[in-house]
């Protein structure tokens, strides 16, 4: 997923209400399934940059029976920052970084075997897609997880769709790589 | 996934149709219970695969074995009972009959297996209402959405609980949208009841529903990876 | 399919247009498939008919007073028994328009396809209508041209000099058929010139009363035109009550074809709403709705069976009784192979129509084979038998000409019954058959259709739209 701002999810998640660091975590993990889980060091070094930078403030401390936790909240910079950054369209695909086709072209020039290559990757993408898929297609999934499970099927399906095209051209690609 | 006897084998399938050649020795084993996805390009001999293994064209050679009965031994009337009574066929579209409204095409294969006109009816309801088509049972085909018609053609395709639904691509002609409401129905059908699915498709997002792909190209067995 | 539609020129000069829509609508007939000739064969075979029967009615009209003719053992000399001969032969049209309106039918959605996709390609509502008008036309020309050279030729050998008004009937018959046949193609799409898309995505049922229509108008045409005949050549027995007997007898004519139309549409809608529902199997199910839902699509080859049943059925009769009074009557006017010959050629007639109507019945089962062939195909992939299949085009045939043949065999029984009663003969029961061998005949003629049926469902056609 392009520059996904931590940043921001966690002041999204604080504009619900003040929360603390684990509790940001679990909810994270919980609203975006199948997104890479936040470390919990990760949390706070960005709470803390985000406090620094006036987007957040410290709103005391909760100890709920437990270990006691500082509780955040948004400030109204924060707010409006978190409005601008929504509202922001994403880039659409700035730079080709496409790590496939820079191994099929190494392939070529290190006289590797790029169709095997190719073969094995599309074989891994299936097994991911079948994963994903059994994930959605889960009796009582909800709709957040089936949304993001077809966020990542569908790019997988772009993969795999490019490297079909490829495949297919790979004796003229050969040609032009070693012409070069 | 691997059981002792698969319920479906072919092996060294080859047929041409005039003088294109679509199958040239294909060989594939389809188990009890398991979805089965075959891929491959436009034109590279899934659709005369399907065909094949369902008895519905005879091979010029190669075998086809169902249940421990060789297909290409069987007489054509006993093929039609065999795909009437323990397979069912869903295709692109087109495979409902336009005169007949949406639950008398599902109870058809019952009418035609003796069933009693109203056993019919009631037992094609259930079915509808399981595929979600609820509450359009009186509409004509051609007054139906193509998602609604496509899960009315896989009711009607499950509704006799055949062990084998043969799919054509049966989200070709859908959204994406659809086309999941679809395959999920299907799935969750065919996962209920033990059926197994043979799921033809050059989609792989469609291909991922299945538990295992196999993929055609020139009309064999490609080894597992890339389509050309 | 035919993708590479040549561009249209927007030529302003009508000649040139003319031309080139005359080229486009050959070059769509030459790269058809083999449906399209077989419409154009069957089209201008029915066309040659109408010629035909149409010329020698014509070339009869234009003799006044007694002649010797040296066919049909007198029959045609006098004024009065040739105008029945005319109006034997224009009633002859009626079974050939039923078959024509069959023809018609062949390769229809093919063609209604064809044509919105010339529209889309940017043709004119009118340049659509005048292409297919010349396809339907030149059909028709072709067969009446053939048939107008023969019958000419014929005439020739009988008729030392035809006189002028024969001349003239000629030319207009000859020039009329294919004029109404292009007028009848350009009609029929009236639903596809409007929209580029219209037809294409049609979902619902047609409403189909338009066919039916027009073979309403066709029979009202040759009731038209059997009446003048009737009239104008009767003229010279000034003692028979000319006005009226013709007259009655178109009345009955137009009422048993306008009721013959309606019966047969109505009888197929109820004997589909009424079993529909109510059906046991599969077969009987697939034709009852299929009935249900185009009750009109066979209603001008049913009208046309009706009309032949109840007029065969009369005819026997009054065959039956009028032969018993010719051998033993022991004084008649004429000498008996008179009377025989005149019966005989009245059978010759009916038969011919039987033949022309069973032929359309064939044809008509065969394009809705032909029209429904991937949905065949797909419900044998689904395991329904070939026979199941088979007896449901059958019962589609079968079902709603049922309560038709029997209304119009009674009918006819009815007919010959009363002419026995008014010659004081023992009524010919034995007449009360002829509907079941009708029956039975078209039952036998829609069965031709059966080895296209496993032509139909192989499952190659299952690639296809």
């Amino acid at each position: 997923m392009i520059g996904m701002s931590t940043r921001h999810i966690l002041l999204g998640l604080l504009a619900a209400g003040p929360s603390h660091g684990y509790d940001l975590k679990r909810r994270h993990d919980e609203r975006f399934p199948q997104a890479r889980p936040l470390a919990y060091g990760q949390v706070y070094t960005t709470l803390q940059r985000l406090v620094r930078d006036g987007l957040a403030e410290v709103d005391g401390t909760d100890s709920d029976g437990g270990p006691e936790r500082t509780m955040y909240r948004a400030t109204g910079e924060g707010t409006h920052e978190l409005a601008r950054w929504a509202g922001e369209i994403a880039p659409p695909a700035p730079f080709v970084a496409n790590e496939i086709f820079a191994k099929v072209v190494v392939a070529i020039l290190a006289g590797g075997d790029p169709a095997g290559y190719l073969s094995a990757q599309r074989a891994a993408h299936m097994e991911r897609m079948r994963e994903l898929t059994a994930v959605k297609a889960a009796k009582g999934a909800d709709l957040a997880t089936v949304l993001s499970a077809d966020y990542a099927l569908n790019h997988l399906d772009a993969d795999l769709r490019w490297m079909s095209t490829t495949a297919a051209r790979l004796t003229t690609l050969t040609a032009e790589v070693d012409a070069a | 996934m691997s059981r002792p006897v698969p319920l479906l084998t072919a092996g060294g399938l080859v047929k041409a149709h005039g003088r294109t050649p679509a199958l040239r020795g294909a060989s594939v084993e389809l188990h009890a219970a398991e979805i089965l996805a075959v891929t491959g390009a436009s034109g590279s001999g899934k659709s005369t695969l399907l065909h094949c293994l369902s008895g519905i064209v005879r091979p010029d050679a190669g075998s086809v074995t169902y249940d421990g009965r060789r297909l290409e031994d069987l007489p054509e009337k006993r093929l039609s009972e065999l795909r009437r009574t323990e397979f069912g066929v869903v295709f692109q579209f087109g495979q409902l009959i336009p005169e007949l409204t949406a639950l008398d095409n599902v109870a058809l294969p019952l009418l035609l297996a003796g069933t009693d006109r109203a056993a019919a009816r009631a037992r094609a309801g259930e079915w509808l209402e399981r595929f979600g088509v609820r509450g359009q049972e009186d509409l004509r085909p051609g007054e139906l959405s193509g998602g609604q018609a496509q899960r009315t053609a896989l009711a009607r395709a499950l509704v006799t609980g055949p062990r084998v639904v043969f799919a054509d691509e049966p989200t070709g002609a859908l959204d994406s949208l659809a086309s999941e409401q679809v395959m999920t129905a299907l799935l969750h059908t065919a996962r209920e009841a033990g059926t197994a699915v043979v799921l033809v498709t050059h989609d792989a997002k469609v291909a991922a529903y299945a538990d295992r792909e196999v993929q055609l190209r020139d009309g064999a067995l490609a080894p597992l990876g890339v389509t050309a | 399919m035919r993708t590479s539609v040549p561009a249209i020129r927007r030529d302003r000069r009508p000649a040139a247009s003319l031309r080139s829509d005359l080229r486009l609508a050959w070059q769509l007939t030459r790269g058809s498939d083999r449906g399209e000739w077989w419409r154009v064969a069957l089209t201008a075979t029915g066309a040659a008919l109408a010629t035909g029967f149409a010329l020698a009615a014509v070339a009869l009209a234009a003799l006044r007073g007694s002649y010797r003719v040296p066919v049909a053992a007198g029959l045609l000399d006098q004024p009065g028994t040739r105008s029945g001969v005319i109006v034997g032969l224009l009633l002859l049209l009626v079974p050939v328009l039923g078959f024509l309106g069959q023809c018609a039918r062949i390769g229809a959605v093919h063609r209604d396809r064809r044509l919105a996709g010339l529209r889309l390609a940017g043709a004119t509502p009118w340049q659509v209508r005048r292409i297919a008008a010349l396809e339907t036309g030149l059909a028709c020309l072709l067969g009446s041209a053939v048939a107008t050279v023969l019958s000419v030729l014929v005439l020739l050998r009988q008729w030392d000099r035809p006189t002028a008004l024969a001349w003239a009937g000629i030319a207009v018959v000859a020039v009329a058929v294919p004029v109404l046949g292009a007028v009848t193609g350009a009609l029929a799409l009236r639903r596809v010139v409007a929209s580029p898309l219209g037809w294409v995505r049609r979902a619902g049922p047609r409403s189909g009363r338009g066919p039916g229509l027009l073979f309403l108008a066709g029979i009202l045409l040759v009731a038209a035109l059997a009446l003048l005949a009737v009239v104008t050549t009767s003229t010279a027995t000034p003692h028979r009550p000319n006005g009226r007997v013709p007259l009655m007898m178109t009345g009955a004519v137009l009422a048993a074809g306008a009721g013959a139309v309606w019966l047969s549409g109505a009888t197929a809608k109820a004997t589909g709403r009424i079993l529909a529902p109510r059906a046991r199997s599969a077969a009987t199910l697939i034709a009852a709705e299929r009935l249900r839902d185009d009750p009109w699509s066979a209603a001008r080859t049913h009208a046309a069976v009706l009309l032949v049943t109840l007029v065969g059925t009369g005819f026997m009769g009054i065959r039956q009784v009028l032969s018993d009074v010719v051998h033993t009557s022991p004084h008649l006017y004429m000498s008996a192979s008179y009377y025989t010959t005149g019966l005989d050629l009245t059978g010759a007639a009916v038969a011919v129509a039987v033949t022309i109507t069973l032929s359309g019945l064939a044809v008509g089962t065969a394009e809705s084979l032909a029209t429904r062939r991937r949905g065949l195909a797909a419900q044998a992939a689904a395991g329904v038998a070939h026979t199941v299949l088979g007896r449901a085009l059958l019962l589609e045939t079968a079902l709603p000409l049922a309560p038709a043949v029997l209304l119009s065999g009674l009918g006819g029984t009815a007919i010959g019954a009363w002419y026995a009663l008014l010659s004081d003969r023992p009524v010919p029961w034995v007449i009360a058959l002829v509907p079941v061998a009708v029956y039975a005949a078209c039952l036998l003629a829609a069965a031709t259709a059966l080895p296209l049926l496993r032509r139909s469902v192989r499952p190659g056609e299952l690639r296809y739209a």
